[in-house]
């Protein structure tokens, strides 16, 4: 058990970014003294190639068998340390990295402790790599079709991209046409386009492509399987039950709008001239603006946020709200130019190409433009009296000129929230991905990695995953199917190695395992009586290591002891910490 | 069973802090205790045999061939017979649950030392202590200085003492698993490696319990044993009983389970289970049938004593050791 391991540890300058804070000399010479540890050296920049050279040099000339580097965040920089080690012919998991410039130089204003926390970080990784195993990548095949589940902008899009490459695609939609609230929307901001216009020719393109197979009135329930490979079974209108199989899936489920009859100020539901953005939507698309008295409104107020950016409803910022409202402004007056338009806003939130101009536009269309308290105090909507001449009145303190007033109207547009879908739930379960407080889908990374999700293999794209514009919705759809191609193209894909593994001599069959799995990766062996993994589903996310009593489950390169060592050679005194 | 001709070993029973049972549990072996007795000569065992700690001291280093401490290491007293008895012994036994990780006296490790002198020497409702005596290590009284162990602050496991060759887990352990080790010690049969648990399994209580159980195990609620009526047949934790039998070795013969009573874990956790407690704790918060902060908190509180439960045996020998003061 206690074989003699050789470790090689290397501490990064990153020029003066670490050794400025931290006395990356001294570290190296105290990590130098622990057990195991045959070379220790310090240099200005370890992922520079002479550094990675310096390791691969080392590993042969001193036989180590094991590589910890000190240097920034695994994040950054782990992946080109594994292809060193790899390219000296070491396992790529006989590697451990130290944090000690993101956790050490960049937060720490005193050499000194930063020095005796970089000596214990180091020490820890030391510690940790005695324990480490080699780990061999495996590859599986890529099914090339792919599922996308949703039939609006996002999903016509990434059908569209994949179908023409040749690819086959699954288009589920759950109501009865394709195109989804695009589908209802008349003129888009901020150029005006046609929505008919740019949605119309998309859906006939997909109807036409023999390569995508468009299934309506249909939901998803379940799937199975794991990325190349998954398959799952629907039941579209017609009763039939049909059994797809695909490599890759795209969610494009979309958004509803937010219910504004919870919002007691607007009387919503109560007050027939209080309609949604969606309702005067329709009216716009038919081409005539009526209260529903059958007259023209005299006065049309538009309030915006309903539903966003309060702690009582939703928090965040639909984002497309401001956009929507200054368009239907603009329609407004085009169609009637004697009416009175009032946009109550919080903010105007006009950025994006094009938006700030076509705002400054409208603002000099003769359109009244009153601020309110979007956090404390909203706008309250009562039923006017005979003398007042309109049909309702809107009441507020105006925050730029701190008056208190009332708003006449004949017409109340609410500009409502966009939420996630009712459903939003079962297809994240269904599919395997994770869904934010607001219900919205999680991609892999906010930034580097947008529409991936952390199950491989399945992309989240459009309002499904926050509200979000046309543009931001097809560059979206378009990016999930450029990656999928991509996979399909190499037609294998590396699956995750640092799984969970059960040791069917310590498993009691206990099944706490089972069910806490995120990615149904686990599942019970009646004839056995033990717990089994499938590696291909698993992530290692080490849920079902932390659950199982037994300690049967071990999470390869997460082990319970790499992590006690790790957590002992933090608290060790073995080497000397004290500032020198 | 020994041969005439065979040597008989030499075998001591210590007990330090401990309640007695694991002493009687040597007794229990019944009529094998003739085997036993033909095979070893008992040299020393303070609750059957009046022999002095003097004459261990002067037996010569290593003269003994297996003892069987059993208790945890709680006082003065206790360390240096555990010493002592490593000093003269071949193969040192942490027998029991006490030496092995703690055991129930280990729970006072939830305590400091004051703590415990508090409620025992002042609070209690039978306590009169107007003078507010404590005991002390040393007296003086006119004839001489009188003595008393010293009480420590931690209790420890054997093996946090001294160097221990083999863990016989149990409160106390199965007499059958006694004699076959012991067998096994005195036929010469090849040992375990050093530092290995004897006369358990390696999996755990639910290998061997002939309970029903699924992978629905989601509670609303937990309950104590009298709060529910046991169906008999349904994995404990399904019922929302919390049970111990995932998170401990298998080898007692699921005697509690047997008798409708839930695993309380002494017979240890299962190899490479540092923390019996803390795995236990995971795999319950697994099984809260809640999402809602506040209800899950709810369900939390329907576990009583969650510290005595989780670590009723295991406290001064896991990670956790002990409450930090």
């Amino acid at each position: 058990m206690e074989e003699e391991k050789r470790i090689g540890v290397y501490v990064c300058w990153c020029g003066t970014n670490i050794a400025k804070m931290v006395d990356v000399v001294d570290v190296a010479k105290e990590i130098g003294k622990l057990p195991n540890v045959v070379i220790a050296k310090d240099y200005k920049y370890m992922c520079s190639d002479p550094g990675q050279e310096l390791i691969i040099k080392d590993i042969k000339e001193h036989n180590l068998d094991r590589v910890v580097v000190s240097a920034c965040s695994p994040r950054i920089h782990e992946l080109t340390f594994r292809k060193a080690l790899q390219n000296a012919g070491l396992n790529p998991y006989m590697f451990e990295m130290a944090n000690i410039r993101e956790q050490v130089s960049w937060v720490h204003t005193d050499r000194g402790e930063a020095t005796r926390k970089a000596k214990s970080l180091v020490a820890a990784a030391v510690n940790r790599i005695t324990w480490h195993e080699s780990l061999d990548k495996r590859t599986v095949d890529i099914n090339p079709a792919t599922m996308i589940i949703g039939g609006g902008i996002a999903g016509i899009s990434a059908a569209l991209e994949i179908g023409n490459s040749g690819r086959k695609i699954f288009l589920i939609e759950k109501e009865n046409k394709l195109g989804g609230h695009l589908a209802g929307v008349d003129l888009t901001f901020p150029y005006m386009y046609s929505a008919d216009q740019i949605l119309k020719p998309l859906i006939k393109q997909v109807t036409n492509n023999p390569n995508i197979e468009v299934f309506l009135n249909t939901q998803i329930d379940e799937v199975f399987g794991y990325v190349g490979n998954f398959e799952t079974k629907i039941t579209p209108g017609d009763g039939k039950e049909v059994e797809l199989k695909f490599g890759n899936v795209i969610v494009a489920s979309g958004l509803k709008p937010y219910d504004p009859g919870g919002i007691e100020n607007y009387g919503y539901g109560k007050l027939p001239n209080v309609i949604t953005s969606l309702e005067f939507e329709q009216m716009l698309k038919k081409g005539k603006i009526v209260t529903k008295e059958g007259a023209e409104p005299k006065n049309v107020a538009i309030i915006h946020c309903v539903g966003s950016r309060n702690k009582d409803y939703h928090e965040y910022c639909s984002r497309i709200c401001c956009m929507t409202a200054l368009k239907f402004s603009n329609q407004l007056r085009s169609a009637l130019p004697d009416t009175n338009i009032f946009e109550c806003y919080a903010d105007i939130r006009s950025f994006g190409k094009g938006c700030e101009e076509f705002y400054a536009q409208t603002s000099r269309k003769d359109i009244m433009f009153l601020m309110f308290d979007q956090k404390n105090d909203l706008p309250r909507i009562r039923k006017a009296e005979t003398m007042d001449e309109c049909d309702m009145l809107i009441e507020f303190n105006e925050l730029l000129s701190g008056e208190d007033i009332e708003v006449p109207a004949d017409m109340v547009v609410l500009m409502v929230a966009l939420e996630a879908q009712e459903n939003a739930r079962d297809i994240a379960h269904a599919v395997g991905v994770s869904m934010c407080g607001n219900e919205f889908y999680i991609e892999r990374h906010p930034k580097l990695d947008p529409v991936a999700t952390t199950t491989d293999g399945v992309y989240v794209v459009g309002g499904c995953q926050s509200p979000k514009d046309i543009p931001d919705s097809i560059s979206q759809a378009r990016a999930a199917a450029a990656r999928i191609l991509a996979t399909i193209n190499i037609g294998q894909v590396e699956v995750e190695v640092t799984t969970a593994v059960v040791n069917e001599d310590i498993c009691c069959g206990c099944q706490t395992c089972v069910n806490v799995c995120p990615y149904t990766a686990i599942s019970f062996d009646e004839e056995k009586g033990v717990s089994v993994v499938n590696e291909v589903l698993c992530k290692g996310c080490g849920t079902c290591g932390s659950t199982c009593p037994t300690g049967a489950i071990r999470s390869r390169h997460f082990t319970d002891k790499q992590i006690l060592s790790q957590i002992e050679g933090l608290m060790s005194t073995s080497i000397e910490l004290q500032e020198v | 069973m020994a041969k005439e001709e065979k040597p008989k070993i030499k075998m001591a029973v210590y007990w330090g802090a401990a309640c007695g049972g694991c002493c009687v549990s040597v007794l229990d072996v019944h009529e094998k205790l003739f085997d036993v007795v033909a095979a070893a000569d008992l040299v020393f065992w303070p609750i059957a045999l009046d022999i002095k700690y003097k004459d261990v001291e002067a037996m010569p280093d290593g003269d003994i061939d297996l003892t069987l401490y059993n208790g945890a290491v709680r006082n003065s007293e206790n360390e240096r017979l555990a010493k002592l008895l490593r000093q003269k012994s071949k193969i040192l036994v942490a027998y029991g649950s006490c030496a092995h990780m703690g055991g129930i006296p280990g729970l006072a490790n939830f305590s400091t030392r004051e703590e415990l002198f508090e409620r025992i020497y002042d609070t209690t409702e039978s306590t009169e202590n107007p003078d507010n005596i404590r005991p002390q290590p040393e007296y003086k009284v006119p004839e001489g200085v009188l003595e008393l162990p010293e009480f420590y602050n931690d209790v420890r496991t054997l093996n946090q003492v001294v160097d221990v060759d083999y863990y016989l887990p149990g409160c106390p352990p199965q007499t059958e698993r006694l004699v076959e080790v012991f067998m096994a010690i005195v036929t010469g049969a090849e040992l375990p490696s050093k530092g290995s648990v004897v006369g358990a399994l390696d999996k755990s209580q639910c290998d061997e319990c002939p309970r029903e159980k699924s992978d629905k195990k989601l509670v609303k609620r937990f309950y104590r044993p009298f709060e529910i009526e046991d169906d008999g047949k349904t994995c404990f934790l399904e019922q929302g009983v919390i049970c111990l039998g995932p998170a401990t070795r298998g080898g007692c013969g699921v005697r509690c389970i047997e008798g409708n009573a839930p695993c309380r874990g002494c017979y240890g956790p299962p190899p490479d289970v540092p923390d019996p407690g803390a795995k236990m704790m995971s795999a319950i918060a697994t099984m809260i049938d809640e999402n809602d902060p506040e209800a899950i908190e709810k369900v939390i509180d329907t576990i009583d004593d969650p510290a005595g439960t989780f670590y009723r045996f295991s406290l001064p020998g896991s990670i956790l050791r002990r409450k930090i003061t």
